[in-house]
């Protein structure tokens, strides 16, 4: 059964993009969440192997989404990799407290982040 | 140098050819397709360039073909009440633009910030008439400059951004609907 991937953007360009990344260059599985708080609750109900979550969004962002995800007991062990046009130093310290394993920023480059994938969910 | 020349070989010379980048532009093309009125349009635009491209300063500019004069229509991240565009451009990127080329401007980065200071202008066509044109004005910290892919995706905003953005029938053959866009 292939792995599978919670993506979350409220963009539905980035969406998209990282969707079509998955489907056409990895072998994981992907579903997909607009915002922090649907992202909490789909954490929950598929489980996923890895989140892939933007940061500024509405209703919930990215850092609290994390913190929320690391505070469910079926959730707490889901790597969770944070996307954002964010590079500063400080943002990043705030993505790790939040509990983030990793933390990538926009512009996706598409190779490297299926490099990274692999890192965490193997081929 | 001169920064045109930095576009001009950037733009002629053909990618390598990289599946992602056609993941993007494909991304891009139906994002603009699938805008459901020329607001969602605009907003499509601003995750196209914000997501695809890295840069959160940009303006919409549309063309009086009469005056030949522009006018901002929508601007997001950057303050443009008192942009003047023609200035911007200069003589020959104005030329460039409504000839229906990117004019790109580069310049070194700014020491204080760290911030990369090149700047796109890209032309928003129908019929062979630059009737809008979009300025990509400072792009985030970790996207040091253009790309020949940049260059791709630039010819497909280029050519496919008309309709979505301005309404623009292209089988009547009608004028761009003049829009009302609020940032």
């Amino acid at each position: 059964m292939s792995k599978k991937i919670l993506v979350v953007d409220d963009s539905r360009t980035a969406l998209m993009m990282e969707r079509q990344i998955l489907e056409t260059r990895t072998p994981y599985q992907c579903v997909t969440a607009s915002d922090g708080q649907e992202a909490v609750e789909k954490a929950q109900q598929e489980r996923p192997d890895l989140i892939l979550m933007d940061v500024v969004m509405p209703r919930m962002n990215g850092f609290e989404a994390c913190k929320k995800i690391r505070q469910g007991t079926n959730t707490r062990e889901i790597p969770i990799v944070l996307v954002t046009t964010r590079g500063e130093e400080s943002y990043m310290e705030a993505g790790f407290q939040s509990g983030c394993n990793d933390y990538i920023t926009k512009p996706v480059n598409g190779s490297e982040l299926v490099a990274l994938l692999q890192s965490y969910l193997g081929e | 140098m001169n920064p045109n020349e930095n576009h001009a070989s950037a733009a002629k010379r053909a990618p390598a050819a990289d599946p992602m980048n056609d993941l993007r532009l494909s991304a891009a093309r139906k994002r603009l397709a699938e805008s459901r009125d020329e607001q969602d349009a605009i907003e499509g635009l601003r995750e196209i360039v914000g997501n695809l491209l890295g840069c959160e300063e940009i303006g919409l500019f549309k063309v009086d073909p009469r005056s030949n004069s522009f006018s901002v229509c929508w601007s997001f991240g950057a303050d443009l009440d008192n942009y003047d565009l023609s200035h911007a451009l200069g003589a020959t990127g104005r030329q460039r633009v409504m000839q229906g080329n990117c004019h790109i401007e580069l310049a070194d980065r700014d020491r204080s910030t760290g911030m990369a200071k090149a700047q796109a202008f890209v032309p928003i066509r129908v019929a062979n008439q630059t009737i809008g044109i979009l300025a990509i004005l400072r792009l985030l910290p970790q996207k040091i400059t253009f790309d020949a892919h940049d260059m791709e995706l630039f010819k497909l905003l280029s050519e496919e951004a008309a309709k979505p953005l301005f309404g623009f029938d292209f089988h009547s053959g009608s004028t761009p609907a003049q829009p009302e866009m609020k940032p």
